[in-house]
């Protein structure tokens, strides 16, 4: 195939995401992330629902306190409420993920530490949204074709035998995501947004998945 | 824009334009995929490599502020793991929708080892591994 993009203009749309993203919602671009929460939806819908009731428990006792600094006056130095929200540690469960430490567009001093994760629904909108991206430009490229193999490439460097070659997939989908989750995230997480934001978390591991494929594939092509 | 709304249509907009540009520059396509990792053809390194230039430019220029993150132990295994499924399957987590979007059947089975493989590590770090939180989504 010959008719792919050059390298600028590669370039310059997976940035356009990456920046884009960041921008609009405020958060860190991962495929793998979104990937993970809707895989474990159910304990994601649950941990929003929880969300959401800290969220309302949070405004009530805000307006509460409002309501009671109206009427008698501010509390006196020292003290302390009886009752606070609950948090996530007092319900005797995690909360969902940490809250990403990723710096906010923008800088300055908003943080994310209040943040919320995007909703699930986003998520899931995410993945398919990459496969009507992906369809589009098969179709518009004229590449689109249905076939029941990976391409001439892959049969002549890893395996020409369909059996095997349901393995290797396999194996190479278990691997992925395993090791995407293991480490934190993927080429996007971790390649695009987090070695565009030079954290050395993301640059070590861009390096090592990126040197691990180069072995990898240099034995495929080479030796196996 | 930080509405729930608006949110899932910013999330619409980054997959569409994310699966149009990968499969576009070439990253669905297996001996494409094995040029790059073999250094015969450096078009798609380019590609990657330019965009994280553009984006440390852009972040540097709207002061994106730097978080040094932390390199826990499950860094670098679960970097070679993946590495190596990449290698082999030609599939990161994005890449394989856009391979079944461009007519590769079987990559689904990629798919579904994602799937396996994101419930195993799940599984695995609360029995095994037991790293802090951020690791595996836990």
């Amino acid at each position: 195939m010959s008719n792919y993009w050059p390298w600028w203009l590669g370039a310059i749309g997976l940035a356009a995401v990456t920046i884009n993203y960041t921008i609009t919602t405020d958060r860190s671009f991962g495929v793998s992330s979104a990937w993970d929460r809707v895989v474990h939806w159910r304990r994601e819908r649950r941990f929003e629902r929880m969300e959401e009731q800290v969220v309302d428990n949070h405004a009530l006792a805000a307006a509460l306190a409002a309501a009671t600094v109206e009427q008698f006056g501010p509390q006196p130095v020292g003290a302390r409420p009886h009752a606070s929200a609950p948090s996530f540690a007092s319900c005797g469960d995690e909360p969902p993920y940490p809250v990403d430490p990723e710096p906010t567009a923008g800088g300055s001093s908003a943080t994310v530490s209040t943040l919320r994760q995007a909703p699930l629904i986003s998520q899931a909108a995410l993945l398919l949204s990459i496969f009507v991206g992906g369809w589009v430009a098969a179709v518009t490229s004229g590449r689109f074709k249905i076939r029941l193999d990976m391409g001439e490439a892959f049969s002549s460097i890893v395996t020409g035998n369909r059996l095997h070659m349901v393995g290797v997939l396999f194996l190479g989908g278990i691997l992925v995501g395993f090791g995407t989750r293991l480490a934190g995230g993927c080429s996007s997480g971790h390649g695009l947004s987090g070695c565009g934001r030079l954290r050395p978390v993301s640059l070590v591991a861009t390096a090592v998945f990126f040197g691990t494929a180069v072995v990898v594939s240099f034995l495929l092509w080479k030796v196996i | 824009m930080r509405t729930r709304g608006a949110i899932i249509f910013a999330n619409i907009i980054a997959g569409v334009v994310l699966g149009y540009t990968v499969a576009n520059i070439g990253f669905g396509d297996y001996g494409e995929l094995n040029r790059m990792f073999t250094f015969q053809d450096l078009r798609m390194l380019f590609a990657f490599a330019g965009a994280v230039g553009i984006i440390v430019v852009v972040f540097a220029l709207l002061r994106v502020r730097r978080t040094p993150g932390r390199i826990h132990a499950g860094v670098i295994p679960g970097a070679v793991l993946f590495g190596t499924g990449w290698a082999i399957s030609g599939g990161c987590p994005a890449i394989p929708i856009v391979q079944v979007a461009t007519g590769y059947v079987p990559a689904l089975v990629t798919l579904v080892g994602v799937v396996v493989g994101m419930r195993l590590c799940r599984w695995a770090n609360a029995r095994w591994f037991h790293l802090d939180r951020g690791s595996c989504g836990l």
